[in-house]
């Protein structure tokens, strides 16, 4: 049963064929590997930056609505060149698994080893599950508009749960001389950060108001909205590139 | 021929080398970074001490010291209405427990007035063994960091042995260093062994050019197997179950959790300190001489006290002219003088050193001469947009109270 399960749908190529074909296939994941460690998280890095690097930048407000409205970028252009020419249905869980790969590195070598700060407080954000249901919808429903809307919104709603059983712990108050502060504020008190003061935290601050006092989920619908716009933009940003008409002179 | 520009090459090499790594080299951490002006005229700091040089890995380290915010704030940098007073160190290696402006404690960051006076205190906790220069500094908003100044901290201990206890709301002791780290990686290793499996399920069949090729001959429903949509469908249930039974539990393991702190916190000045108006100081001109690095400032001095005055000190960016006649000048620890501290060895200059008596109003030639204004690089004030000097002059009575004037004034520069 198990290996039956395990059973691969009849292959068009057969022999040497298909040895040379697969040897291409570690070839191109390899590369792949490599490249998105590197882009995905530049571009993470240039993007979302201090919302991901510190504990006390990820607030209920602007943190759950910039991590997802840029992390879906590279999932979808990527999923548009693997699900449309090939039906792997694995780009946006490629592309998070990266990341992840790559912020770990740089939280553990450049900001523990480094610059010696506690890796707790600098831990990423996962977005492995959001990934993972963009994944799942793309290939279910075969349509970039359902996609962007069911997937897209479902990228963005499942941001802050799914990191929240990570980081709720980080919430609990402490008393610092006669004032609450969060353990994360703490962090960003205690460990001494030069370029790093205060006031160029976000929180709460501009028109994104609280309502009724419930910010993440505000927040968060708001990101879902703009996920169903940001999805399709880089869709079709991933097709444009995938041709190979920019090297048919080669 | 070729082994003379080899031989020639290397020695160019290690003349590069040499300058790099010579051992007075600058330990360059921003304190020349800003524009004189900046440095000059908008965080003046004075009196700033350090409890010990010697901590041992988890001992204190108590920064105190005071800062009048200059009147002539100058018109490029924004108004200091977002400040951060803080440490100047390679990273972590001290964590700051505690932190007092006006005996007021602070963790955010504070609005600051201008004309204001203020002292503070940082209490610091060694963390990592090693030698590092330790400035307090201020993070101004939009402006940059002004700094204190610099005192080399050597801690000693092993980094094990650091602990960093600390009290929650509800009674918890935890410690700030390993708090939260295992449950983190729990959940991150969950996930990618959850995506790792996902993809590994793909990764496994043949993949680019048969798919596509399979693709393209229309067998592409082939591609996708009803197990696979079943999987997919398991994940678009159980994925979001596990999201947000997790985050239940959360919230029923942590009631009571709070948004991040942010707050601007208000601290009035301290009662006048600078600026008194008892001794009042008043810069007629400046000069400073190029080649001789020496800054000549003409100032009328009014003593309204009751007793005859002395001048004792002009500081200005950290850079320290001490007047050497002045009584209790050679008192270097009174004055906080260590081998750290940037003081000219020539000292001030003063062209009638007789104490201003009481009453009495004076012009006073001052004259500090050192090639700290360069390597400070001080001397770039003549070639900024905004050419003033500041700093504060020092002036004490027989009785050695202090009278402290912030002063400021063009600067006329002589070339050559
Ligand atoms: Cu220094």
């Amino acid at each position: 049963m198990a290996t039956k399960a395990l059973e691969v749908p009849p292959q068009p190529y057969t022999g040497e064929k298909a040895r040379l074909t697969r040897a291409y296939d570690y070839l191109i994941l390899v590369l792949a590997l490599f490249l998105f460690i590197g882009i995905f998280h530049l571009h993470m890095m240039l993007t979302v930056g201090d919302w991901d690097f510190w504990q006390d930048w990820k607030d209920r407000q602007w943190w759950p609505l910039v991590t997802p409205l840029m992390m879906i970028t590279f999932p979808a252009a990527v999923q548009a060149v693997l699900w449309s020419n090939f039906r792997l249905p694995m780009g946006a869980t490629l592309c998070i698994s990266c990341l992840l790969i790559g912020a770990w590195i740089a939280r553990y070598f450049s900001y523990h080893l480094w610059n010696y700060f506690p890796i707790n407080e600098v831990m990423p954000a996962t977005m492995l599950p959001s990934a993972l249901v963009l994944d799942a919808v793309l290939m279910l429903t075969n349509s970039v508009t359902v996609t962007s809307i069911v997937g897209g919104m479902a990228f963005a709603l499942l941001f802050y749960p799914s990191n929240w059983p990570i980081f709720g712990m980080f919430h609990v108050p402490v008393e610092y001389n006669g004032a609450q502060l969060t353990i994360a504020d703490l962090f960003g008190f205690q460990y001494i950060r030069a370029s790093m003061p205060e006031y160029l935290r976000i929180i709460e601050r501009g028109a994104l108001r609280t309502y009724g006092q419930y910010a993440t989920p505000l927040s968060a619908f708001c990101s879902a909205f703009l996920c169903t716009l940001m999805y399709p933009l880089w869709w079709y940003m991933g097709k444009a590139f995938a041709t190979t008409k920019y090297v048919k002179n080669i | 021929m070729t082994k003379t520009m080899m031989h020639l090459l290397g020695i160019f090499c290690l003349g590069l080398f040499g300058l790099t790594f010579a051992p007075n080299a600058v330990y360059a951490h921003g304190e020349k970074s800003l524009e004189p002006f900046i440095r000059m005229r908008t965080i003046q700091w004075y009196d700033v001490r350090w409890s010990q040089d010697k901590p041992r890995v988890n001992d204190e380290l108590v920064i105190t010291g005071k800062f009048h915010v200059a009147e002539d704030w100058p018109r490029a940098v924004p108004k200091p209405d977002a400040s951060y007073l803080n440490v100047s160190s390679p990273g972590p290696v001290f964590v700051r427990t505690e932190r007092y402006v006006n005996g007021q404690a602070t963790a955010g960051s504070a609005a600051l007035k201008l004309g204001g006076d203020y002292d503070f205190k940082i209490v610091l906790k060694a963390r990592l063994p090693g030698r590092y220069h330790i400035h307090p500094f201020f993070n101004l908003h939009d402006a940059g960091a002004v700094m204190g100044p610099g005192h080399w901290i050597e801690v000693t201990g092993v980094p094990a042995a650091f602990t960093n206890p600390v009290k929650t709301l509800n009674g918890d002791v935890i410690d700030m260093e390993t708090y939260g780290l295992a449950n983190g990686i729990g959940w991150h290793a969950f996930w990618f062994a959850l995506a790792a499996a996902w993809l590994l399920w793909w990764v496994r069949r043949p993949l680019f050019i048969p798919r596509n090729k399979m693709l393209q001959s229309g067998q592409g429903d082939a591609l996708v197997t009803p197990l696979d949509r079943a999987i997919a469908a398991g994940i678009l249930v159980v994925v979001p179950l596990v999201v947000f039974g997790a985050q239940a539990m959360t919230d029923s393991q942590y009631l009571n959790t709070i948004p991040l702190q942010t707050a601007l916190d208000q601290i009035e000045p301290l009662a006048p300190v600078v600026n008194t108006g008892l001794v009042q100081v008043k810069v007629q001109r400046a000069e400073y001489d190029v080649p001789s690095r020496s800054m000549t400032i003409v100032t009328q001095i009014r003593n309204s006290s009751d007793q005859p005055v002395q001048i004792r000190e002009f500081a200005s960016g950290n850079v320290r002219f001490i007047n050497l006649a002045s009584h209790q000048a050679n008192q270097d620890a009174n004055q906080g003088i260590d081998d750290d501290t940037l003081v000219a060895p020539q000292g001030l200059s003063i062209d009638s050193p007789a104490p201003i008596k009481a009453g009495e109003s004076r012009i006073v030639r001052l004259t500090g001469t050192d090639a700290l204004w360069a390597t400070q690089r001080l001397d770039g004030l003549i070639r900024d947009t905004d050419s003033r000097l500041g700093g504060l002059l020092f002036l004490i009575d027989a009785t050695s109270n202090r009278y402290i004037a912030s002063i400021s004034s063009a600067v006329i520069p002589k070339f050559d």
